[in-house]
């Protein structure tokens, strides 16, 4: 979720409005459990924003004092109704409880606006993005030699090992080289924003993914030519992802399921999957 | 401004389909996907999956052009099974593992919050 209307009321600040509506745009909001709101493109009840689909914030600061005023995100004021209790409120994190600096005013300037919420993702615009930062990392010893560190004298000197490197058992000594190993672990360091939680980012990108690969399989097996005479057909696909789901646990994955696999009602030969090349030869 | 909305790069225009087939023409049992408002991410992860089955003799993509939301994933097999049924399957696959990592992932992550590992670096302000 993030500020993405804003209505100016009245600004008689120093800053100009669209300054302003950029700032509030780059305000964290609390985006949990950000399911129960709709996109505003796809809802059904509005043709502009409602609450089913956006959140309203209301900014209203007036500087009365001689001393200079900060407007914090704290001063954003939440519209009820909202589509869950957590959606739209602006992050707070700090000790002192005042979330980020809108703008500073002096003695009798105000900004009075109308902030929308709506949910969106990053690639259409960053302030959507849940993460600040995501390291990827893999084979922190360099085992397989996928990269070639520059040295002066020994390289187990001067580079130093990433945290990751703990993980993992060092190589020993005159070690043989594996030239057919492949990496088979994976480092992801999530730095959250604070909208979502690490791992509701995490899965939520999970999620999106087979989101992505559902409609791709929709599409080809829609109008898929072969119909059913390959077992791959529309109707079965359930059927097919469950069993492909026990054969892949079968093949090196040490999860509670995987010793169930083949005795399944999707396992062997029972259905046509068990026929298939897929089935037994593995793709691991 | 004449530049493009942003949500043109991932919402489907009107009539537009996600995936169209097109065989090649020179070759034997490969076809060209293309996929319309998808990227590297599905892109990369389409070709791996396929590489890693053993009737597929070539997959590869490419993004014709950084700024049109396109990609074009070229399959070959040994011809036992269709491209498209190979990519259908690879599709599966992808599926079931992304749900087995999930399980996994929630799994691991609730055992480390029994634990009382502070495993979320103190990002408790929300």
């Amino acid at each position: 979720m993030a500020i993405d209307l804003v209505e100016v009321q009245a600004n008689t600040s120093s800053l100009a409005d669209e300054f302003i509506a950029h700032r509030l745009g780059l305000i964290p909001l609390n985006s949990k459990n950000v399911d129960d709101v709709t996109y505003t493109r796809d809802c059904e009840y509005c043709d502009q924003y409602c609450e089913h689909c956006s959140v309203t914030l209301d900014l209203h600061a007036r500087c009365t004092g001689d001393e200079i005023m900060k407007v914090y995100a704290r001063d954003l004021v939440v519209s009820e109704p909202r589509p869950n209790e957590w959606v739209g409120m602006p992050v707070i994190t700090d000790a002192l409880g005042l979330g980020s600096v809108i703008c500073k005013l002096r003695k009798d300037q105000e900004i009075r606006m109308k902030c929308i919420a709506k949910k969106g993702i990053a690639k259409e615009h960053a302030k959507w993005a849940p993460t600040s930062a995501v390291g990827f990392e893999y084979d922190p010893h360099n085992k397989l030699k996928h990269l070639d560190y520059w040295y002066e004298e020994d390289p187990a000197k001067e580079w130093p090992k990433s945290n990751n490197a703990a993980w993992e058992d060092a190589p020993q000594d005159g070690e043989p080289f594996d030239y057919s190993a492949n990496p088979a672990k994976f480092y992801f360091d999530v730095e959250s924003i604070g909208n979502l939680e690490p791992d509701a980012v995490v899965l939520q990108g999970i999620k999106v993914l087979q989101q992505k690969l559902a409609l791709v399989i929709q599409e080809l097996s829609g109008d898929d030519r072969n119909g059913d005479a390959d077992g791959f057909g529309a109707p079965r696909s359930p059927d097919g992802m469950q069993a492909g789901g026990d054969y892949g646990m079968n093949q090196g994955y040490t999860t509670p399921f995987g010793d169930t696999g083949g005795q399944t009602m999707y396992g062997g030969g029972t259905t046509p999957f068990g026929a298939t090349p897929y089935g037994q030869s593995g793709w691991q | 401004m004449n530049a493009p909305d942003r949500f043109e790069t991932f919402l489907l225009g009107d009539g537009e389909k996600k995936v169209t087939e097109e065989a090649d023409t020179r070759v034997q049992s490969a076809s060209v996907f293309t996929f319309n408002k998808e990227d590297h991410t599905l892109g990369n992860m389409l070709r791996s999956r396929l590489k890693q089955s053993p009737n597929v003799y070539f997959s590869g993509y490419k993004v014709p052009h950084p700024l049109v939301s396109t990609f074009e994933l070229r399959v070959q097999t040994d011809g036992s099974i269709t491209p498209r049924q190979a990519l259908l399957q690879a599709c599966k696959d992808l599926v079931t593992d992304l749900g087995l990592l999930s399980r996994e992932f929630t799994k691991e992550w609730e055992l480390r919050k029994m634990v009382g590992d502070n495993v979320d670096g103190g990002a408790n302000g929300v």
